[in-house]
């Protein structure tokens, strides 16, 4: 008879102790979920009930009832417009705390995730106050004497400019630690051996700091194309987005197998992009050394 | 100096400041077509900052600076046409071997025959040919500053820049570095700048040497003139290894004065600025100086210092005695190894011309 002690104590046992919460953690939190939103989207509801009858209707309604491709292919440019503003606002940011910012750059960093310091509702109560139609932007225009913007608010303009700003931090914080370990006499070198600062940028700062940014990408795209909040807030009629929609299926119209699909089909397209992402990889370009012999 | 046809690089007046410290002070200097020149000194010499004025990673708060009769000052780095071999290799890591080569000649627009022919041929002189395919960080330290140096020497630069090229290199490989070195300028007829605060690799390599001191000039000179004949107690203490000798001249007459130092009387030779009374210190290399048993008698007019051989610290082909005095200084003397007529605990006598050695007006 072995005791139990002894069992305890082989190495095997402890390997399985040690696992068990990471284990747990993806089962219940990630893989279940997952499970159970692919089978509710094969299933039907009625009337605020779910059947477990297996069908394909709720696919069909998706993808080919134009409304919703629309909401989708609506979130998708919205993303890729935000992701882009985000990289083009980021690197400028990032370039100039990692470079100069000296022994406060882990406070500027620390500063650029201020806005989470509120909560998501605060902070667009904030947006609104300074482009809404009475807002800060608006009221100086007026107390000069000019006309009010008016593309500012309840419109997808105005939703896009929220949600870059809810997710412009991690691309700046993605950015910034791929900096930090970028060695910028890369740059001396590339000048003496005659590349003109954009040659120089082109051909050794971007390709170095690459993975960095396509996390920054990733980190800011993903959770663009299920926004929903913002859209709610600053977007107005017509600045709907996927997410929003998703949204009402589960807590006012409780079609919940449709959302199911539709979440179903969000996962996919992240899925593609994560892919697409990795695909632009080449870790021996990338410059970390011992990769990929 | 050579006629202005002949200067590679001149730099005129250049004088760069950091917040309040003076990097570069009024630095004057012509080097010429095919020349081996070095740099030599401490760190904070001010060597590097005068290197980077030059590749034109930084700018001169005054003075010019001329390469190939062009006047270069103000113009930033990619137009200057030079190369840079730095210290850390500073490879790029995303790049291949070749890629980080061919670096330059990409940046000029250069064909992509011409880039493959020029690669092959800087491959082969500098013995990299077979690693084009690899990435820096598959090459051992020496073979990262070959390409290093392949990748400064493959669009034929006008003149070429190493700052500390082989500080990171271990012994052996940085003796062959310094052979190898040498050849590539030889076989090339480039002009080098090196930037090094070793005197040995400085000794072995250069035509000429500038030392460097708190951001001036203390020598510029053949190297054997550097080190034979200094110009400076900084750089008779800097260059080759050297018994200082600090006293009071008590006399000078003809080309002669004598240096009181420590009770014992020394003949030195005379030199502008020691004026009797005056503070002096005397240099003599060690290599400079003999040792003998006490017994023995010093040839005449030469000095003569009494003490007891304390310590034999052998070698190889030679030794360092070292020799404490009756006053108590300690007297480093290199001299064959081995040899027979003294042992540590004998009386010993050490003995050298006056002229062997340099008197200077003592700073301060």
């Amino acid at each position: 008879m072995v005791s139990i002690q002894r069992i305890l104590h082989r190495p095997e046992t402890r390997f399985m102790l040690l696992g068990l919460p990471a284990v747990l953690f993806v089962i219940v939190f990630l893989l279940l979920p997952i499970v159970s939103v692919i089978v509710f989207s094969f299933w039907r509801t009625e009337s605020y009930e779910i059947y477990a009858d297996w069908n394909l209707d709720n696919y069909r309604t998706v993808l080919f009832e134009g409304t919703y491709l629309t909401f989708l292919w609506r979130s998708i440019v919205t993303a890729v417009i935000v992701t882009g503003a985000c990289l083009l606002y980021a690197w400028p940011v990032a370039y100039f705390i990692a470079k100069y910012g000296g022994r406060y750059r882990l406070l500027l960093v620390l500063a650029l995730a201020a806005p989470f310091f509120t909560g998501a509702v605060l902070r667009l109560a904030a947006l609104q106050a300074i482009m809404g139609p009475i807002g800060v932007i608006n009221m100086a225009l007026g107390l000069i004497g000019l006309p009010p913007i008016e593309f500012l608010m309840f419109n997808r303009i105005a939703s896009g400019i929220g949600i870059a700003y809810l997710y412009l931090p991690f691309m700046v914080t993605a950015i910034y630690l791929s900096l930090l370990n970028f060695n910028f006499q890369l740059l001396n070198v590339a000048k003496v051996n005659g590349a003109r600062p954009w040659r120089a940028f082109l051909t050794v700062t971007w390709p170095l700091n690459w993975i960095g940014t396509a996390i920054g990408i990733t980190l800011v795209f993903i959770p663009c194309l299920a926004e929903s909040i913002t859209p709610t807030f600053l977007g107005g009629p017509s600045g709907k987005l996927y997410g929003s929609v998703l949204g009402l299926q589960f807590d006012q119209t409780g079609t919940w197998a449709l959302g199911s699909a539709m979440g179903v089909i969000l996962f996919a397209v992240c899925c593609v992009v994560i892919g697409i992402m990795w695909l632009t990889i080449n870790l021996k370009r990338s410059g970390f050394t011992g990769a990929g012999r | 100096m050579a006629n202005a046809g002949n200067v590679a690089v001149g730099i005129y007046d250049a004088t760069k400041r950091f917040g309040r410290t003076t990097a570069v002070h009024r630095a004057n200097l012509e080097i010429r077509q095919g020349e081996f020149f070095s740099l030599l000194g401490p760190s904070g010499s001010g060597k590097t900052t005068l290197l980077r004025i030059i590749a034109g990673l930084e700018d001169p708060d005054e003075g010019r600076v001329v390469i190939d009769g062009r006047e270069v000052t103000g113009l930033p780095p990619y137009v200057r046409k030079v190369g840079m071999v730095f210290q850390d290799f500073l490879l790029f890591p995303h790049m291949t071997v070749g890629e980080n080569i061919q670096f330059p000649l990409r940046m000029q627009g250069a064909s992509k025959a011409e880039r493959d022919e020029r690669l092959a041929w800087i491959a082969k002189l500098l013995h990299i040919d077979g690693f084009e395919e690899r990435y820096p960080h598959q090459l051992s330290g020496g073979q990262q500053q070959r390409v290093a140096l392949a990748r400064g020497l493959i669009s034929r630069p006008a003149l070429l820049l190493l700052d500390e090229p082989l500080a990171n290199l271990d012994r052996e490989l940085r003796k062959e570095m310094e052979v190898e070195v040498r050849r590539y300028q030889r076989e090339l007829g480039i002009p080098f700048i090196y930037v090094t605060h070793n005197q040995e690799e400085a000794l072995t390599m250069s035509d000429r040497i500038a030392v460097m001191r708190n951001g001036s000039f203390e020598q510029v000179a053949p190297k054997v003139e550097v080190y034979s004949d200094p110009a400076t107690a900084f750089v008779a203490s800097f260059v080759g290894h050297a018994n200082r000798m600090r006293g009071r001249v008590s006399a000078v007459e003809g080309g002669r004065a004598r240096l009181d130092w420590n009770g014992v009387q020394l003949a030195i030779p005379a030199v502008a600025g020691l004026a009797a009374g005056g503070a002096a210190d005397y240099f003599v290399k060690c290599e400079h100086l003999r040792v003998a048993a006490g017994s023995e008698a010093a040839t005449a007019g030469h000095n003569r210092l009494d003490g007891t051989l304390r310590d034999v610290i052998f070698k190889g082909q030679i030794a360092d005695y070292i020799v404490v005095l009756a006053n108590g200084a300690e007297i480093v003397v290199s001299e064959a190894a081995g040899l027979p007529r003294v042992k540590a605990g004998d009386a010993v006598a050490v003995t050298w011309a006056p002229e062997a050695g340099r008197g200077f007006a003592a700073e301060g």
